[in-house]
C-alpha cells in the first residue's frame, strides 16, 4: 500500500512538472476562468439579485469557482487521458509492473492539485476584485464542496476519455460536452432566466448547476443544497461506473 | 490460441535460451504479435503451456514484468517530459533499477538527456524505448519489431544498441519480418507462418532442415577437365568449364570427400574451393512463397 501511494506521488509530481513545462495548456487552463471572473464580474458590480440585497457577484465568483474544478477535473483529466490512450502510453504503462491504482492514483492526486490551485486563484480574484468571499463558517463547507466536485468531475472526466477517439478531438468533444449546459445553467450569469420549463428542468438534472449552487450556498445564504448534494453523488457514482467498466488501456 | 472461432497459432512451439537472442520471423499477419502478446501476458492461451522465466505470464503478469521489460509497436511517451526524467520515473517502478547514467549510455541518448520527448528524431524516439525497457534490469527483453519504418541510418544504430543489449548478457526474443535483420541479430530463428512454427534453430539448421544445400566450388583442376582423372565418387560434381559446383546437404562429409579425392590425385587444396552456406533468404522464400505452387 504504502509503494502504491509513493508511486503514485512521484506519478503526480512529474505530472505536474509536465502540465507547467506546456506553457499554453497551463496558461489557458488557468486565464480562461479568471479572464471569465474578470470580464464578466466587472460587468455585474453594483447589480443585485432580483427581488434581494444579495449582490450578483457573490453569486457569480463561486459559479466560476465551479467552473474551474469542471475545467481542471472534468476537461483537463479526460482530455489527456483520452491522449494518453490514444498516444499509446496507458498501453506501455501496462508493460510495467506500476500497479494500475498508481497510475490512475497518481493523475488524480495531479488533477486535484491542479484544481487547488485554480481554486485558490479564482477565489482570491474574487475576493480581491469584487469582495466575494465565502460566509464565515462556511469555509468547510466549501473545501466540501470542492472535494465533492472534483470527486463528481474527475470520474465524468474518466468515463468521457473512455467514448474519446482520437487525440484531435479530446478537447473539443471534453470542453463541447459541457460549455453549452454551464452557459444555460447560469454560471457566467447570475440573472440568467427565461429558459422553458422543460429546458430548465432537464438543466437542473445535470451536475454543472449543481456544483455551481452547493458552492453558491457558501458564499450567499440560500435554501440548503439537499437535492444539489444527491445530484453530485449520482453523477459521480455513474461517471465512475461508466469510467471502471468503459477503462481501455489501448484504443 | 484462438480468437473466437478462429484459431490464430497452432503449434507454436519453441524454447529461448538464456542470453541469445532469438528472432521470430514470418510475414506480416503470420502471428508474430500474438505469440508475444502471449508470452508478455497480455492475452491467455487458449490451450498449451507457457513458461517465461519460469513464470506463467497470464496468471502472474506484474511478477513477469518485474524481469521482463518490453518494446511494443505503437507505445508513444507522454508528451511534455524530458528523456531523463522519464527514465528517471521509469526506474521507480522496478524494485532493482538500473543506474540512470548507464542506461543513457546503453541507448547512446546522454547527449539528448535534458530534451523534451517529443523533439527526438524517430531512432532516438525507439532508442529511448530500449531504455524504457531496460529500467528494470530485466534478464529478457521482448522486441517487437523494433525498425519497422526506419531509414537505413536509423535502423544500424538500432541494431547497434540491440548488440549493446546482447553485451549486457540479456536475453532477447525480437519479432522481425526482415530477413537481414534475422540475420544480422539472431543466434536461433524461429520462423513463423499462418500462425505455426515451421522451423526453428540457428541459421544453419534451419537451412539444412528446409532442405537448402550449401554450395561448394573450385576452380576445375586442369587433369580433371581433360578427362585424366576420374570425377570425385559419391558426389554430383558439375563441371562448368574453369569452376566446378556441386550442391549438398552435408558440407562437411562432401568436403571429407572431396579432399580425400584432391589428396589421391595429387591435387593439392583445389584452388578457389569455397563453401557457401545457404542464405536465410533462400530458406524463406521457400518456406513462405512456395505452398500454392506445389505439385
Amino acid at each position: 500500500m504504502s509503494r502504491t501511494i509513493r508511486l503514485a506521488a512521484g506519478q503526480a509530481l512529474v505530472e505536474q512538472r509536465s502540465f507547467w513545462r506546456s506553457a499554453e495548456y497551463a496558461l489557458f487552463t488557468f486565464v480562461f476562468p479568471l479572464m471569465i471572473l474578470l470580464l464578466i464580474g466587472a460587468a455585474n458590480v453594483g447589480s443585485h439579485l432580483p427581488g434581494t440585497h444579495i449582490k450578483n457577484t457573490t453569486v457569480f465568483v463561486p459559479g466560476i469557482l465551479a467552473f474551474g474544478v469542471i475545467v481542471a477535473a472534468y476537461v483537463n483529466l479526460g482530455s489527456k487521458v483520452a491522449v494518453l490512450r490514444h498516444d499509446g502510453v496507458l498501453k506501455r504503462i501496462r508493460t510495467t509492473p506500476l500497479p494500475p491504482g498508481a497510475y490512475i492514483g497518481g493523475l488524480l492526486v495531479s488533477t486535484i492539485a491542479t484544481v487547488i490551485l485554480i481554486t485558490a486563484a479564482t477565489g482570491l480574484g474574487g475576493w480581491l476584485a469584487f469582495g466575494a468571499a465565502p460566509r464565515a463558517g462556511e469555509v468547510l463547507a466549501l473545501a466540501g464542496g470542492l472535494v465533492l466536485g472534483t470527486v463528481c468531475f474527475a470520474a465524468l472526466g474518466l468515463a468521457v476519455s473512455s467514448v474519446i477517439t482520437s487525440a484531435e478531438s479530446a478537447g473539443p468533444v471534453a470542453y463541447a460536452s459541457f460549455l453549452p449546459i454551464a452557459i444555460i445553467s447560469g454560471v457566467f450569469d447570475p440573472t440568467f432566466s427565461g429558459l422553458p420549463d422543460w429546458l430548465s428542468r432537464l438543466v437542473a438534472a445535470f451536475p454543472v448547476k449543481a456544483l455551481a449552487e452547493v458552492l453558491q450556498n457558501t458564499y450567499a445564504v440560500r435554501p440548503f443544497p439537499a437535492w444539489d448534494l444527491a445530484n453530485l453523488a449520482l453523477w459521480t457514482a455513474g461517471g465512475a461506473a461508466v469510467a471502471v467498466w468503459r477503462f481501455r488501456w489501448h484504443t | 490460441m484462438s480468437f473466437g472461432a478462429t484459431e490464430v497459432l497452432h503449434g507454436v512451439d519453441f524454447d529461448v535460451h538464456y542470453g541469445e537472442v532469438f528472432c521470430l520471423l514470418g510475414p506480416n499477419g503470420a502471428g508474430k504479435t500474438t505469440t508475444l502478446e502471449v508470452l508478455e501476458g497480455f492475452r491467455a492461451a487458449t490451450a498449451g503451456e507457457v513458461r517465461v522465466l519460469g513464470i506463467n505470464p497470464a496468471a502472474q503478469p506484474a511478477r513477469l514484468r518485474e524481469r521482463a521489460g518490453m518494446v511494443l509497436q505503437e507505445c508513444g511517451f507522454p508528451r511534455q517530459v524530458r528523456v531523463a526524467e522519464l527514465i528517471d520515473l521509469w526506474r521507480t517502478y522496478y524494485p532493482d533499477p538500473r543506474p540512470l547514467g548507464d542506461l543513457l549510455e546503453v541507448v547512446e541518448l546522454t547527449g539528448v538527456r535534458d530534451k523534451q520527448v517529443r523533439k527526438l528524431s524517430g531512432g532516438q524516439r525507439r532508442r529511448l524505448d530500449f531504455a524504457l525497457a531496460l529500467a528494470g534490469d530485466p534478464d529478457l527483453i521482448f522486441l517487437d519489431e523494433p525498425t519497422t519504418g526506419f531509414d537505413p541510418e536509423a535502423r544500424r544504430r538500432c541494431w547497434a544498441a540491440i548488440e549493446n543489449l546482447r553485451g549486457l548478457g540479456k536475453t532477447i526474443l525480437l519479432t522481425t519480418h526482415y530477413l537481414d535483420e534475422a540475420e544480422r541479430l539472431a543466434d536461433r530463428i524461429a520462423i513463423l507462418r499462418a500462425g505455426r512454427i515451421e522451423l526453428a534453430g540457428t541459421m544453419h539448421e534451419v537451412a539444412a532442415r528446409a532442405g537448402l544445400a550449401s554450395r561448394i566450388s573450385f576452380s576445375t583442376p586442369s587433369a580433371l577437365r581433360r578427362g585424366h582423372i576420374p570425377s570425385p565418387e559419391g558426389i554430383d560434381l558439375a563441371i562448368c568449364g574453369s569452376e566446378s559446383v556441386c550442391h549438398t546437404g552435408n558440407a562437411a562429409m562432401t568436403l571429407r570427400l572431396l579432399l580425400a579425392w584432391a589428396a589421391e590425385h595429387r591435387l593439392g587444396d583445389l584452388d578457389g574451393l569455397a563453401v557457401t552456406a545457404p542464405r536465410l533468404e533462400d530458406t524463406y522464400i521457400r518456406l513462405t512463397g512456395s505452398t500454392g505452387d506445389q505439385p
